[in-house]
């Protein structure tokens, strides 16, 4: 899971004082809102890096043009949290990652804390933009308390019923040392 | 009972780590408590009048006595000695310090228990038939099923934030103990011949034209299916599910269930709580919701990666179907030996075996209702020493093994015939054997208004005003089988919508009120097709309801014909007369009328 400190980010929104341009000009490594990536998607030159914003209320199949064939117009997709209760997100990017086979970046923006991380990373979101008062700390803690799980996910596609349990749970370390597990996602 | 794995030890443990280190980051300040809220409704705690309110998961309503014990345990060492069996088969206890919380966490996962998805918008306790794997009627044990469903949607990623609380209820009997026609699924297990086509036209009331259902792929390779229900609900707008699919094979039944749940996901509504469930969502989009859910099952099988990952192989259905085998040494081939001199026996004990003891699908066997239902308790209440007591009767009559009922009573599932009359002695002694089940007196009540939060009105004392007016053995018996169902408010924990008699606490300019309605049901066959109560008039004061309870009563008992229980006669003739019959007992009502 990659934590994502907006002042270092390498993705630029194309924004002028009245909002999105509704015109961008091409140009790598811009994030963009749907409305100007349809905009522009019959102009700008296929290969340059892109990213754009998918509202929550949209089905991920929208982007389904964008991501087919060998090379996807798209390298990032960024999906949102309004209120961190709002799963609407976690949906969108299974089916991104399970349905589409997106492979670039997937991000978390909106109100992301740190106890989300689990589902964050199980449903496919490989980037998260926490919000402002979250500790990065805490966030990567909260990835370590589990081994294993019954359903499968986006990192482990089988469900519990055809693994090998015994080898899983062998390998787990008591969960008093949790920590141990940091990061691993299993 | 299931038998729980390493795996699933390890699972719980960390759950009750994980919840640890949560309730220390709150009490610590780190996590506020509009953070803190949802994570600890999944973890079944909610913030209630007097303290916080924890419900215990108590999977498909299935209970060790080790478990009870160590439930008593937990009543008298952090709350105040009792706790309160509900219509889902779970305990809450209400008096538990928060900072008490992950202790008793702990000792819940020493015996195999949680309180996971109790709360919270995501996908709650899967229930069943109290009498599922035992009852004679069965077609097909649920529990096996259930606990696999239990297992997939455990802190499953994709739908721990759900528009609102999903319930999931399992039938595998021909009677339907469930009440899966009320849930947002209900999951029928059927049994088809081998090779019959698929099932025309199944649909539902609800759904304007009929076409046929769901055809999941490759329904030909198995015999045992569900039929599936989506859309029940109760609260402020009580809904019957609609079936979607008329056959869906047990195989294919978790890609099913996800298709319903992501649609639901996606599409349902968020701008209002009182919108949110999916009954609105099922009403609101008909027949395009069936489509959607079909469209979905097929993508995930068809398109997806590893998008066949969830169909259940035959070797996880018969691991998870082996820790359902009959308990050990018990003799299934054990000839019934019948009860020795009923006639001598006392009338309450008559009474109780025709109330109380239900037929076992092993002939020398019975299943045998404990009552939680008893004068000064409220309804579903035990404290920590009746909680030991039914554990012990568990340990000594039926194998170490308790089920929940939905009626919010103890069953225990493995009695042998001839030890009935020791069972009978002991549960009388232990204070469990009124004969009152399926009376009056047996009602469903909610905590309400001394406990809920959310509560508009007091249960717990009307309740008890009820079961005083109907102390007469007699007089129960003479009324014969009735549901009455009692809520404190319109979040319909009592199920009021599905009582014969049920009774709604309302809540009008800082008053208390209570809205009485006839004729609802949960889908039982003594009850009917399921249909939520027709109101009889405006509320009436709490100190009125017992008059109109037995004003209703006494209609029936007037004008029944014979044969006819309150609910058919309540059909035959309509609200009126019982209406009238109300009106008359109004006292402050009618004054505050004039």
């Amino acid at each position: 899971m990659r934590f994502i400190d907006p002042r270092h980010d390498r993705w630029h929104r194309v924004e002028g004082e009245d909002g999105p341009v509704p015109h961008p000009d091409p140009q790598a490594d811009r994030l963009l809102t749907l409305e100007q990536w349809h905009t522009v998607r019959e102009t700008w030159p296929q290969g340059l890096a892109t990213g754009v914003l998918l509202p929550n209320t949209l089905d991920a199949d929208t982007l389904a043009e964008d991501l087919r064939g060998p090379q996807p117009r798209l390298a990032l997709v960024v999906l949102q949290f309004p209120k961190w209760t709002d799963g609407r997100a976690y949906s969108q990017a299974r089916v991104l990652r399970a349905r589409h086979r997106f492979a670039g970046e997937l991000r978390a923006i909106g109100e992301v804390l740190v106890d989300m991380l689990p589902l964050l990373q199980r449903t496919g979101f490989d980037a998260v933009q926490l919000r402002r008062d979250q500790s990065v700390e805490a966030a990567v803690r909260a990835l370590g308390f589990f081994a294993g799980h019954y359903q499968g996910d986006v990192l482990q596609p089988k469900a519990a019923f055809m693994r090998d349990l015994q080898a899983e749970t062998a390998r787990a370390a008591a969960p008093q040392d949790a920590g141990l597990f940091a990061g691993q996602g299993i | 009972m299931y038998q729980y794995t390493e795996f699933d030890r390890h699972f719980v443990r960390a759950r009750a780590v994980q919840f640890r280190d949560q309730l220390r980051r709150h009490l610590d300040g780190e996590l506020p408590d509009d953070d803190f809220r949802a994570l600890r409704l999944q973890n079944g705690w909610y913030v209630q009048r007097h303290a916080p309110m924890l419900r215990v998961a108590v999977p498909y309503g299935e209970l060790s006595s080790r478990q009870l014990h160590q439930l008593a345990r937990i009543a008298r060492e952090f709350d105040r000695d009792y706790g309160h069996f509900t219509t889902r088969q779970n305990l809450q206890f209400n008096w538990i310090p928060l900072d008490r919380a992950a202790d008793v966490m702990d000792l819940l996962a020493d015996v195999d228990m949680h309180g996971i998805q109790t709360s919270g918008n995501c996908i709650r306790n899967i229930t069943t038939d109290a009498l599922a794997g035992i009852a004679p009627d069965e077609v097909v044990d649920p529990r096996p099923y259930a606990e696999i469903l239990r297992q997939w949607s455990t802190l499953h990623p994709e739908f721990a934030f759900l528009p609102r609380k999903f319930k999931i209820a399992i039938s595998g009997a021909r009677e339907d103990r469930a009440a899966i026609g009320w849930h947002d699924i209900g999951l029928q297990l059927v049994k088809r011949t081998r090779g019959a086509g698929q099932a025309p036209g199944p649909i539902a009331e609800s759904l304007e034209t009929p076409r046929s259902g769901a055809s999941p792929v490759g329904n030909d390779h198995g015999e045992i299916g569900f039929k599936v229900l989506a859309g029940g609900g109760m609260g402020r707008t009580p809904m019957v599910g609609s079936v979607i699919g008329e056959f869906v094979p047990w195989q294919q039944i978790l890609v099913y269930i996800e298709a319903i749940v992501r649609v639901y996901n996606r599409l349902g509504r968020r701008d209002n709580l009182y919108k949110a469930r999916i009954k609105i969502l099922v009403k609101a989009e008909g027949l395009a919701f069936v489509d959607a859910v079909n469209a979905e099952f097929r993508k995930i099988l068809e398109h997806d990666h590893e998008g066949v990952a969830h169909l259940i192989p035959q070797a996880e259905l018969d691991r998870v179907t082996r820790s359902f085998e009959l308990p050990a040494g018990l003799d299934a081939q054990r000839a019934p030996k019948p009860d020795p001199a009923p006639l001598t026996l006392p009338v309450a004990y008559r009474r109780w075996l025709e109330r109380n003891v239900h037929a076992h699908r092993l002939p020398a066997y019975r299943a045998v209702t404990l009552s939680l239902k008893r004068a000064g308790h409220a309804p579903g209440d035990a404290t920590g020493d009746q909680m030991d007591r039914a554990a012990e009767l568990a340990t000594r009559f039926s194998h170490g093994e308790l089920r929940v009922t939905h009626e919010q009573n103890l069953l225990l599932p493995w009695v042998r015939e001839d030890e009935l009359q020791a069972l009978w002695l002991a549960a009388r002694e232990a204070g469990f054997a009124t004969p009152n089940i399926g009376l009056l007196t047996d009602m469903i009540a909610c905590p309400g208004g001394d406990f809920c939060a959310l509560a508009n009105a007091r249960s717990i004392p009307v309740a008890a005003a009820i079961t005083e007016r109907f102390e007469d053995l007699d007089r129960l018996y003479d009324i014969g089988d009735i549901d009455l169902h009692l809520s404190g408010c319109i979040n319909s924990c009592g199920h009021h919508h599905s009582g014969h008699i049920g009774i709604l606490g309302v809540d009008k300019d800082g008053a208390e009120w209570y809205q009485i309605t006839l004729a609802g049901s949960d889908g039982s066959t003594l009850s009917g097709a399921a249909v939520p109560g027709k109101v009889i008039g405006p509320s009436f004061a709490a100190e009125e309801v017992p008059d109109v309870v037995e004003a209703v009563v006494e209609t029936y008992r007037r004008e029944r014909r014979p044969g006819e229980r309150l609910i058919d006669t309540s059909r035959r003739l309509g609200p009126l007369p019982f209406r009238a019959a109300a009106d008359a007992v109004r006292r402050a009502t009618a004054a505050a009328a004039a």
